[in-house]
């Protein structure tokens, strides 16, 4: 099985490489007569979370580090021009970091990580019940960070990099409470293939310093690592401002080169925003 | 089953291969220990050159513990297991103490910094970062680098080395210096070589097993552009105090022409230290990535000198650095 699997990854890589481009082109193709008429509203939020963070890299220390996580972040949603009633586009990007220390308090560890995401989606309203629409199609995530051990010596920094694409599904389902229009949405970005970048087991930056840059790059799959970003948030519509409060968790595991990666958080985020005309058609 | 459904179904299982089980151990007694056993027996690199069989260490230690044990004995105790490497880059570091094995403590000390600040400096050098230098009365120049931790950067250098340009040899101090960053050894290194150099190789465990090594790594340093250089006769000064960064130093520095090393074998370490963790936060220190010579040949037990001298009582009593005065002569034998 797992031969058959490797035989058929690059197979794989390309059929999602195009998923894009041929999404693209498949909106294309059922453009409307009216499609130049719609409006397309903007909807952009900046996000503030905070919570609990989980992390093991064992290129830094065999033992897992809890503490806390912080992030920021802005979200930019709107329909896609060519078909803005069934195509919706959305662009996210964020910084986190975390403060995490072992289990016996003498020692921290500090991660610091930029996101950035776009997604392109179908959209399907009216599914089961007028109020709830879902969203489903293909994303690209470019993640860049690290970790940073300051009580190590020759291994003081795990760098993370990483460029996926994979799959991004939003349910969403309108409510009111009292007058007040309330979306309550589940979001998930689930990344299938991609590269990222890993050191040998035991390879220093020192050596990487002096030109080995051999193995660097790792293919990412599902069998060497898995990602989650997933969210369950309300957002609260006062006239043309976007309140968001919810929950917001990243999952990050990876095994290669017998380096082993957790992370896990789990954070409150809240959110402000707006939903704006472009001016833009 | 559509060959689609079965591809995913096998993705869906494989999503499980990435979430790789860590080994997690209790902080206790037997938790400890076995956590640094296990961490020195998958990342050490160096069982094999100094042919020791872990295992057995491992068993002839691990009877020892008793449940009843204080942290102190627990330390000492693998304290005393790592000191079965022979390695000064191995090192178990509690808030209390470090276990350590330094070789230099059994040799001779082989340097006295106030017999050459009196007798040789008259207490008047210059001192550019962490390097202390001066024009002997005899002509040649003096640089002490007591250790690579000291950023050294080519500012310092050009005035170190625009000092001593009109010195007729060169003496570089590296005894006791206990090593510090290989930076430092390239931006040294770089003033007294006047083209690309081939300076050694550097491996790195690739996995758990104590074989599982990479191809040796060959690296070159390049000449230090539009800076000042030095390309008269050199003469290294070493002795079992000097250690990893220096060991690597004095390594680069015996395969140049115009280097003579003076002094006493070198104290080893070359393995560049990587550090884990234990889970009562006790942190280990190890030899990760072993860095041979030019020739392929290991440094890990130190590089012998081209003129092996020790100093003695009788000559320091009357105010001599035997192996300063060797170098003087070594010196001048360059200038007949």
């Amino acid at each position: 099985m797992f031969e058959y699997l490797y035989m058929n990854l690059k197979r794989i890589y390309l059929l999602l490489g195009l998923l894009l481009v041929q999404m693209t082109a498949w909106a294309s193709s059922a453009v409307g007569d009216s499609a130049a008429d719609v409006q397309r509203p903007v909807t952009a939020l900046f996000t503030a979370e905070a919570g609990y963070g989980r992390m093991l890299d064992s290129y830094l220390t065999p033992i897992t580090y809890t503490g806390w996580h912080t992030g920021l972040g802005f979200e930019h949603n709107q329909a896609c021009g060519f078909n803005p009633e069934q195509w919706q586009r959305q662009l996210s990007m964020g910084v986190v970091y975390d403060n995490v220390e072992n289990s016996v308090g003498n020692n921290t560890m500090h991660h610091l990580r930029g996101t950035a995401r776009w997604a392109l989606m179908r959209r399907w309203t009216g599914v089961f019940t007028p109020r709830l629409s879902l969203m489903g199609g293909g994303m690209t995530w470019l993640q860049g960070g690290m970790i940073y051990n300051a009580a190590n010596s020759n291994n003081p920094v795990s760098v993370k990099g990483h460029w996926t694409l994979g799959l991004q599904g939003i349910a969403q389902y309108e409510l009111k409470l009292g007058r007040v229009p309330v979306y309550l949405r589940y979001q998930v970005a689930l990344p299938v293939v991609g590269v990222w970048f890993s050191p040998e087991y035991d390879e220093s930056f020192y050596e990487i310093y002096l030109g080995n840059d051999k193995n660097l790059v790792q293919p990412g799959w599902w069998g060497n690592r898995f990602d989650l970003d997933h969210q369950l948030t309300a957002d609260f519509r006062l006239g043309g401002t976007i309140l968001r409060i919810g929950y917001h968790g990243i999952i990050e595991r990876s095994w290669a080169n017998h380096l082993n990666t957790h992370i896990t958080t789990h954070a409150i985020v809240i959110g402000i925003g707006g939903e704006f005309l472009s001016l833009k058609r | 089953m559509s060959r689609f459904s079965l591809l995913v179904s096998c993705f869906l299982l494989l999503a499980l291969t990435a979430c790789h089980d860590q080994p997690e151990w209790n902080d206790d007694p037997w938790g400890n220990f076995d956590a640094l056993w296990t961490i020195m027996d998958e990342h050490y690199s160096f069982f094999e050159e100094k042919n020791v069989d872990w295992n057995e260490v491992g068993q002839r230690y691990r009877a020892k513990l008793t449940k009843d044990m204080t942290s102190q004995e627990l330390f000492e105790l693998c304290g005393d297991m790592l000191k079965e490497l022979r390695d000064g880059h191995t090192n178990l570091i509690a808030s209390h103490d470090v276990s350590r094995y330094w070789i230099w403590e059994q040799y001779p000390v082989n340097y006295d910094e106030r017999l050459i600040d009196e007798h040789y400096l008259n207490f008047n050098y210059r001192q550019a970062s962490g390097i202390k230098y001066a024009i002997l009365d005899n002509n040649f120049g003096y640089m002490r680098y007591e250790s690579f931790t000291d950023a050294i950067g080519d500012g310092n250098l050009d005035h170190v080395f625009t000092y001593l340009s009109t010195c007729d040899g060169l003496i570089i101090d590296v005894r006791s210096n206990g090593g510090g960053y290989l930076t430092n050894v390239e931006t040294l290194v770089g003033r007294f070589i006047e083209q690309r150099t081939f300076v050694g190789s550097i491996q790195h465990k690739t996995g758990p097993g104590h074989r599982d090594f990479s191809d040796p790594f060959d690296y070159y340093f390049e000449p230090t552009k539009n800076h000042i250089h030095y390309q008269r006769p050199v003469v290294v000064l070493a002795n079992r105090g000097s250690f990893s960064a220096a060991n690597n130093f004095v390594s680069i520095m015996s395969a140049l022409p115009q280097v003579t090393i003076v002094g006493d074998t070198t104290g080893g370490g070359s393995g560049l230290p990587f550090t884990s963790e234990l889970p009562n936060g006790w942190r280990i220190r190890f030899s990760s990535c072993p860095i041979t010579d030019v020739n392929g040949q290991p440094t890990e037990f130190g590089v012998a000198p081209d003129v092996k001298v020790d100093m003695s009582d009788a000559d320091a009593a009357q105010g001599l650095d035997t192996i300063l005065e060797t170098a003087f002569l070594v010196l001048k034998q360059h200038q007949i």
